[in-house]
């Protein structure tokens, strides 16, 4: 293939990758995919390519010299690919494409239960230590606000972590508590299908290395809301943390359960 | 592939995706501007006479001079063709794709956010990571240029560039007969001079930056290429839809097997260094120790490179060179693991 039609080809990739990134970064699903401080790297990563891309294409047909020897039987070629240019089309466009018209900007249950949406909750909190309120009743009273119905707003991964935390466990069991987050079946101890599982996820860097932060809710002798699989609840009980299957877990005996909008962005939390 | 499948897939295929293309383009625009303005005798002025100092500091120029490990091969091949001695060049080959400023703040991003506790003290996980990494690349290549450098250099060139550079050797020495003008010692190459010896006119500005970004935008597809297969692939197992996803996660707590298998995965995604981390990221089954094997072997050893050393060594050497990589690298992640299964909560 000649060197123009390469260059051309090559600023067709650059510039398609350039598009996905700058769309997904200005229609605001980017905050689905990566965590808040890599989303201004993709916008710069989106508009460095279609500069390049722009570049190369534009000036396709200028010649242009490296102004170093080529001589001494090294006849180094700087457009040189490593592979024939419309192989390079296929493997860079065929998944981009596929993938960008594919997404619909989530997991499925059957993903998530890869990413910990089924585990028992982790047994030491010290990860999050620095995020912890001061463990005293007062102050944890004083750090979160009481809804009018006495329920104390939690976020859910207070309340995950809380499992490795006796002195912190000791203080909210038994508190009325407010949390929110996303409704599935609950799989283990559900004879009676009184019980579901809360979650949101917990994003490091991108979606791929999410991690589920999951609760149990017992609906006990109370009706179990039919609300869709997946979708936003919030919810208010008192929490508890009995041990079943080996392992303490957070159970939220629920009084009430309601639909809420989705929040603007997934990852709700980070750890520093 | 069911429809769910279909957009787990996509989902985790685009998140890995747009957190790693900004890097690999930040790598490949510095490595095209190298590949186009840096002059082909620059580096060796930068090592000392003293063969161990100038291994060491062989494996510390990847900082000066980054570049991943696509661009590293084609760049010491020219340059041991030039003269630069092959241990040196070993070490820069290594090093360069770990020992390189776009490396380490891809890896410190990616590993943001987790706490690890070493002897009492709460230490962010991607400094652990990050200087670990690039210690232990540093300390691997050093030491395999510092054998190479004890070896016959025929052991371990191709003979068709063992016979280039015996014959630019004599035509060097000949040049330098008639060559009095330099006025400095010529026992080095003929192209560490530090001046332009092809005697050509330097091109204007303009046709050269049109040069830096081809080569760029080069270099851009061609690392694109492994790392869209590698993030493909990486979907595949972090969505549990391929079909040894399971079997690679029930290897992810064994203490020796894990270094191992991401040290064969890693061969097998042929990722760029620049990038590499965010995948590594991902494996959440996994310690940190078999991370950091995945780190560091796969910049030095993969299948695309496999080939690419092929331009430059023989194929005895490639094979006894991988074994040392593996062992070395493994034994050095199953210590890092085991140090910190030692530590103590606080």
């Amino acid at each position: 293939m000649n060197l123009k039609l390469q260059r051309i080809l090559f600023s067709l990739i650059v510039l398609t990758w350039a598009a996905v990134m700058l769309y997904f970064y200005s229609s605001g699903r980017i905050g689905k995919y990566l965590a808040p401080d890599f989303r201004p790297l993709a916008l710069y990563g989106g508009l460095g390519l279609a500069v390049m891309g722009l570049f190369v294409l534009l000036t396709a047909n200028e010649s242009a010299s490296c102004g170093h020897d080529h001589s001494e039987g090294d006849p180094h070629d700087h457009e040189a690919s490593e592979m024939h240019p419309l192989t390079s089309v296929c493997f860079m466009l065929v998944p981009l494409l596929f993938a960008s018209f594919s997404t619909k900007d989530g997991f499925s249950v059957q993903a998530l239960s890869r990413k910990a949406l089924f585990d028992a909750p982790l047994s030491n909190s010290v990860f999050l230590s620095a995020d912890l309120p001061p463990l005293t009743l007062e102050e944890i009273q004083k750090t979160h606000r009481k809804n009018e119905a006495g329920f104390y707003e939690f976020n859910l991964m207070e309340l995950y972590f809380a499992v490795g935390d006796p002195e912190l466990q000791k203080l909210i069991n038994g508190m009325k508590v407010e949390t929110e987050g996303r409704l599935v079946m609950e799989k283990e101890n559900n004879a009676d299908g009184k019980r579901r599982r809360l979650y949101r996820l917990f994003i490091t860097c991108c979606a791929a290395d999410a991690r589920a932060v999951p609760i149990i809710l017992d609906f006990g002798e109370g009706n179990v809301p039919s609300i869709e699989e997946n979708a936003w609840v919030k919810v208010s009980g008192i929490v508890t943390f009995p041990v079943e299957r080996g392992a303490t877990q957070v159970v939220l005996d629920t009084a009430s359960c309601e639909p809420k909008e989705a929040p603007w962005e997934e990852s709700f939390m980070r750890n520093y | 592939m069911t429809g769910e499948a279909r957009q787990d897939f996509a989902f985790a295929f685009l998140s890995i995706l747009f957190e790693g293309a900004p890097f690999i383009l930040l790598g490949t625009l510095i490595s095209g501007f190298i590949d186009i303005y840096m002059p082909p005798g620059m580096m060796d002025r930068f090592l000392p006479r003293n063969k161990t100092l100038a291994v060491i500091i062989s494996g510390l120029l990847g900082a000066v001079f980054p570049v991943c490990e696509c661009a590293v091969v084609p760049v010491i091949r020219r340059l041991v063709r030039k003269g630069l001695p092959v241990s040196c060049a070993l070490t820069y080959m290594l090093a360069a794709p770990i020992v390189n400023p776009i490396t380490a703040l891809s890896t410190w991003k990616a590993f943001s956010g987790p706490v690890m506790f070493i002897n009492g003290e709460s230490i962010a996980a991607n400094v652990v990571m990050t200087t670990g990494r690039m210690g232990l690349g540093l300390a691997v290549a050093v030491l395999l240029g510092l054998v190479v450098a004890r070896i016959p250099i025929a052991w371990v060139l191709r003979k068709r560039l063992l016979d280039d550079i015996q014959n630019n050797a004599i035509a060097t020495q000949k040049s330098h007969d008639d060559h009095a003008c330099c006025g400095h010692d010529h026992t080095h190459s003929h192209d560490a001079c530090g001046h332009d010896h092809s005697h050509d006119m330097a091109p204007a500005g303009g046709t050269r930056l049109v040069a830096a970004f081809r080569s760029a935008i080069k270099d851009f597809v061609d690392v694109g290429v492994y790392f869209s297969i590698g993030v493909a692939i990486t979907a595949l197992f972090n969505t549990g839809i391929a079909p040894g996803a399971s079997w690679l996660d029930s290897l992810a707590n064994r203490q020796v097997i894990a270094p191992a298998a991401l040290m064969a995965l890693a061969f097998i995604l042929s990722l760029c260094s620049t990038s590499d981390a965010f995948i590594a990221a991902t494996l959440d089954k996994f310690t940190y120790g078999a991370k950091l094997a995945f780190l560091v072997f796969g910049p030095m050893l993969d299948l695309k490179l496999l080939f690419l050393y092929q331009t430059v060594l023989r194929r005895k050497f490639i094979l006894w060179m991988a074994l040392g990589l593996f062992v070395t690298i493994g034994a050095a992640a199953v210590y890092f693991q085991w140090f910190l299964n030692q530590q103590t909560l606080p």
